[in-house]
């Protein structure tokens, strides 16, 4: 039988999880270039594992350990080079692709909330993860993830009403 | 009812942003070949546990086999060395001479003798009572994961060997019930 990893089918898939993979990675990594070598690494171990895309809590579980990996590197990278990049404005690169002014205060929100509403958020919105495959992924509870996104919309909706 | 439709609608307008198309290359590429991923770099202790639970019991058994086998060696080659010598003194061709004394010891000198093992219990799993072979008769499987250290020394001088390795071991007990 052809193992599955050299298989096409994977282009399928990566193309329909990669956009919603790299917005949660960019949860912990501002870079755009980091967030992808992380979900490249995930998804790779993911595919060659030969897991069940239904089973894909586990992808995002990866994901964030992964993730937290490359903060514990970075941090010790970014104290041997803290005198190099002194003087360098950091580059925010966008997490969503913006059509306009409200689109862009909505995101500028998203981006403000706490990271533990922010990251169930992103799974639930962005990723279509049910609460148990959230609970699965970040190893929390059912509950806790639907109040962690119940308290990510409710502060969603007082940092965008009107004053 | 839903206070948070309309928002959750707005939310999931959002377009996250595309991943690069190099990414697909370097996926499509890793995936190919086999190769390192994202340069090798980025490595979760999770993946890092589970590939190296396996690869840290592959070594210590092989250097533990390594380690007997190496043992195996020297002991014959030793006892192989004492029958030629033997042999060697017992033929009536040969030109038959007194081995010194310090060739003997020196013959001795490199032997070893069993000096002691241990065998260290530090996890012990019941795994419940199975059905062996289709036997009718339950049995309780108890599985051990020990540690074995045998040790070798040489009176001569001193000198000691030790070889200690992993191992799992799984007894099977009979369990008879009223």
């Amino acid at each position: 039988m052809e193992p599955i990893a050299s298989h096409e089918n994977w282009r399928n898939c990566f193309s329909e999880v990669a956009p919603g993979l790299l917005l949660f990675a960019r949860q912990w990594v501002q870079s755009a270039a980091d967030a992808e070598d992380i979900v490249q690494d995930a998804f790779i171990k993911f595919w060659r594992r030969n897991h069940d895309i239904d089973n894909r809590g586990l992808l995002y579980a990866a994901v964030r350990s992964l993730a937290f990996d490359f903060i514990r590197r970075d941090a010790r990278r970014a104290r041997r080079e803290a005198t190099a990049v002194a003087e360098t404005e950091p580059v925010i690169e966008p997490h969503f692709e913006l059509e306009d002014d409200t689109q862009s205060a909505l995101a500028a929100a998203v981006e403000s909330l706490p990271r533990d509403q922010r990251e169930v958020l992103v799974l639930k919105i962005w990723n279509d993860l049910t609460f148990s495959e959230i609970a699965g992924a970040l190893g929390i509870s059912q509950n806790t993830a639907a109040s962690r996104y119940r308290y990510a919309l409710t502060n969603l909706k007082k940092t965008l009403q009107p004053q | 009812m839903n206070d948070f439709s309309e928002l959750e609608k707005d939310l999931k307008k959002l377009r996250p942003a595309q991943p690069s198309p190099v990414l697909f290359e370097r996926v499509g590429e890793a995936l190919r070949h086999g190769g390192p991923t994202a340069a090798g770099k980025a490595t979760s202790s999770w993946w890092r546990f589970k590939e190296a639970t396996h690869n840290w019991w592959s070594l210590g058994f092989g250097l533990a086999a390594a380690a007997v086998l190496i043992l195996f060696a020297a002991v014959t080659t030793e006892r192989r060395h004492e029958h030629q010598q033997t042999v060697a003194q017992s033929s009536p061709a040969s030109e038959t001479r007194p081995t010194p004394l310090g060739t003997e010891r020196s013959t001795s000198r490199s032997r070893f003798v069993p000096a002691g093992g241990t065998n260290l219990v530090y996890n012990a799993r019941d795994e419940g009572l199975h059905f062996a072979n289709g036997s009718e008769r339950p049995v309780r499987r108890v599985h051990y994961h020990t540690q074995q250290t045998w040790q070798w020394r040489n009176p001569e001088t001193g000198a000691s060997l030790r070889v200690s390795y992993p191992s799992e071991e799984i007894v099977l007990i009979p369990v008879s019930g009223q």
